[in-house]
């Protein structure tokens, strides 16, 4: 049935083997661009590190944040997968397919195939950066070894996770990678700032607990522990034939749903929607323990604030966001050879706040696509608009607060460096609500030539909407970074120009609108 | 022409974009009379009712509130204008419940506790009112928007097709409570495709089509129904 639905496609598509060969050279060939590119970037970026010196307050080995970025990027992997299925049917075929009075093993088959096959490949996509930067002295056959390796058990991680969801477990991994993100993020961090508290010197994580973490294996391999290709084959092989066997008891109606999620997050991906992935890979929403009676609750503002308080309060995943965003400056801060780079810090904290802004958007996100709610209150479409960016801003205060204070740590003024990156949360509170609110892509601007294809400049100003503001309210955090200390002037400027952007980005979250 | 009324449609050509869906419409709608809408599918009802209320744009003519132009942005035509057009409209993470408390206690509703229990109960949501909407049926999901609409005070009910997905008794006793409503100031707008629904709550209905849209009586707009 699969080749002849395949047969059948292909008779009907206007596409040549010429044109596909051209598109695979093109792929192949952008793709070889981009990693030279990111090589050539990541190994600059060691030899500048390595010329630098070691600085007091950077206590993490740089193998402790390979081994902390190879955790988030599996733990990452295998959440995405186990919210894609990660076997499923689109609704065409699951209602063409799944009918049929033929073996559901043999008809998923391909689809676990295919789907082997682009984790394999996001694998070594999002392994690259990390072998190149994790590997000690890396050689060219080291780092292609290494990237097998990651493609092996980007395979295991697929087929294994097939198998449980053909045991009628699937679901359960995303939260756990979720957890996992946020401790692999927050211990190290809080563990360095506490060891260059307490004068301790941190080293290297033992051989032996890298070995337990396979996903430190890539980096191993590249190192020279090739033997680990071995048992990297053999989970590979393990969990793909474990996956292939759970495709029996796979049911339709979890087919049917993971390929709508599915085919929401691919439109979104090929539409550049970045709001729209983010909705259709969104976790499902919990109810509170406990019945909330907003008692405190007296005007339709407070209404919109209460409202806003519990989606946060009610997503553990928020929270993880909230804490990584936090905490991910403090850990390149923590980093020998990062920590010693303030533009680097800087971007950090600019990523960090950014992923914090994110999370707090998601209510005014839901409200951009579904606004009918706030017009059941007596509150004027701009004072909605207001009243959303309370809960973003007092949580920003708290978090770009105290980011920034543990970023600073042995750097002196505490107190100055704690005021003044709260004093940029107005402009990530701007940016979360701006962000949020953002009209939908437009793709009718004018069209910008570029070495990767045309760049629709509609789209890409549509999709910075909202980050724009809070890159540029950080400003005069970043330059205290440079010159290393917070004045009372850039305390001044810093606040002044937050709420400067903070308020111009409400208002123009609220014109978009209208 | 229409002259007086709470909400007065005038000379109003509803669409999308510059296509009209149906008929201009003039309608009066005065305080504490109900008014319904009827026509086969694809007549435009819904797109009447929501440009009515300023969802969209009319592509010529006016619609006023209370002898000012619509403005659906504005905090006081929100606090009198109620709308059940939809069923999404609720706050994300909110159980059914708590939707309600939080609605009732925006409007300022003293009491908001006791008035939330009650239409809890009138809609039959007691067994699922700590639900998430996400979790409710289509019909629970249908109550529960309705009951948004009776926990706030408003001067105007507009409703499209609030008979959609509700059992004959929850129809009924929307009917009946709805005639109560209007007896006692409530105006309310409604679209359906309900006779019984129709004759009971509507004194005068706008009959919508391509070629004229009409005012009559509920008698005749049951006929029109029942002949399709």
């Amino acid at each position: 049935m699969r080749r002849f639905t395949r047969r059948a496609s292909a008779a009907r598509a206007d596409t040549s083997w010429l044109t596909l060969l051209g598109d695979l050279v093109s792929y192949v060939t952008g793709a070889a661009v981009v990693v030279a590119a990111l090589g050539s970037t990541i190994t600059s970026l060691r030899e500048d590190i390595r010329s630098r010196e070691d600085t007091v307050s950077a206590v993490l080995p740089g193998s402790v944040s390979a081994a902390v970025a190879g955790l988030v990027v599996a733990a990452a992997l295998a959440g995405l997968l186990d919210q894609l299925g990660p076997v499923s049917a689109t609704p065409p075929a699951a209602a063409w397919w799944l009918p049929l009075p033929a073996a559901r093993r043999g008809l998923l088959r391909g689809e676990l195939w295919r789907i082997g096959l682009v984790a394999v490949v996001v694998s070594v996509v999002l392994g690259l950066p990390v072998v190149l930067s994790g590997a000690r002295s890396p050689t060219v056959t080291g780092v292609l070894l290494g990237l097998a390796c990651a493609g092996l058990l980007g395979a295991a991680v697929t087929g294994l996770l097939a198998a449980a969801q053909g045991a009628g477990r699937g679901g359960r991994v995303s939260a756990a990678a979720g957890l996992v993100t946020v401790l692999a993020v927050a211990l190290p961090a809080l563990g360095g700032t506490a060891a260059h508290a307490l004068g301790a010197a941190v080293g290297d994580p033992p051989y032996w607990l890298e070995l337990c973490l396979p996903s430190s294996w890539p980096v191993l391999v590249a190192g020279g522990s090739w033997w680990l290709l071995v048992p990297a084959a053999l989970l590979a092989v393990a969990g793909l034939v474990l996956g292939d066997r759970g495709l029996a008891g796979l049911r339709a109606g979890v087919l049917r749903a993971g390929g709508e999620t599915v085919q929401y997050a691919s439109a979104s991906v090929l539409s550049l929607d970045t709001r729209a992935i983010g909705r259709a890979l969104a976790r499902p929403v919990r109810r509170g323990r406990r019945p909330a009676a907003f008692g405190r609750v007296r005007t339709a503002a407070q209404a919109v604030v209460a409202s806003d308080l519990a989606v946060l309060t009610r997503s553990p995943w928020r929270w993880g966001q909230l804490v990584v965003g936090c905490l991910l400056p403090v850990l390149v801060a923590r980093t020998e050879g990062l920590g010693e780079s303030p533009p680097l810090v800087g971007i950090a904290v600019v990523l960090g706040w950014a992923l914090a802004a994110v999370a707090l958007g998601e209510p005014s996100r839901h409200a951009q696509a579904a606004p009918a709610a706030d017009r059941m209150l007596p509150l004027a479409d701009r004072e909605v608009v207001r009243a959303r960016a309370v809960v973003p801003l007092v949580v920003l205060v708290g978090v770009c607060g105290v980011s920034a204070l543990l970023v600073s740590q042995g750097a002196g003024l505490p107190v100055g460096w704690l005021l003044l990156g709260a004093a940029a949360a107005p402009a990530w509170a701007g940016a979360a609500v701006r962000g949020g609110y953002r009209p939908e892509l437009d793709w009718s601007g004018p069209v910008v030539s570029s070495p990767m294809g045309a760049v629709p400049s509609g789209v890409g100003a549509t999709l910075v909407r909202g980050l724009d503001v809070g890159v540029v309210g950080t400003l005069p955090f970043v330059v205290a970074l440079l010159v290393g200390e917070p004045t009372q002037l850039l305390l001044t400027v810093q606040l002044g120009w937050a709420l400067l952007l903070g308020a111009v980005a409400v208002h123009t979250a609220h014109s978009s609108r209208t | 022409m229409a002259t007086k009324g709470l909400i007065i449609a005038r000379d109003l050509v509803v669409g999308y974009g510059t296509d009209p869906v149906c008929a201009p419409v003039s309608v009066a709608v005065t305080e504490g009379t109900a008014l319904g809408v009827v026509g086969p599918n694809g007549a435009g009802k819904s797109t009447v009712l929501q440009t009515m209320v300023g969802l969209l744009a009319p592509i010529s003519g006016s619609v006023q509130f209370d002898g000012r132009d619509v403005d659906e942005r504005e905090a006081g035509f929100r606090r009198d204008v109620a709308t059940v057009l939809d069923d999404d409209a609720f706050f994300p993470s909110l159980t059914g419940q708590e939707h309600l408390l939080l609605t009732a206690r925006g409007h300022g509703v003293d009491a908001a506790e006791d008035v939330v229990a009650a239409e809890i109960a009138e809609f039959g949501l007691q067994d699922r009112a700590d639900a998430l909407p996400s979790a409710l049926s289509s019909g629970q999901r249908r109550r529960l928007a309705l009951a948004a609409a009776f926990v706030r005070p408003a001067r105007l009910l507009v409703l499209d097709e609030p008979e959609r997905r509700l059992d004959t008794r929850m129809r009924r006793r929307l009917a009946e409570r709805l005639r109560e409503e209007v007896a006692d100031g409530l105006t309310v707008v409604f679209a359906s495709h309900d006779p019984e629904f129709l004759a009971t709550l509507a004194r005068r209905v706008l009959i919508v089509g391509d070629d004229a849209c009409r005012l009559t009586g509920p008698a005749e707009a049951v006929a029109a129904l029942h002949e399709g």
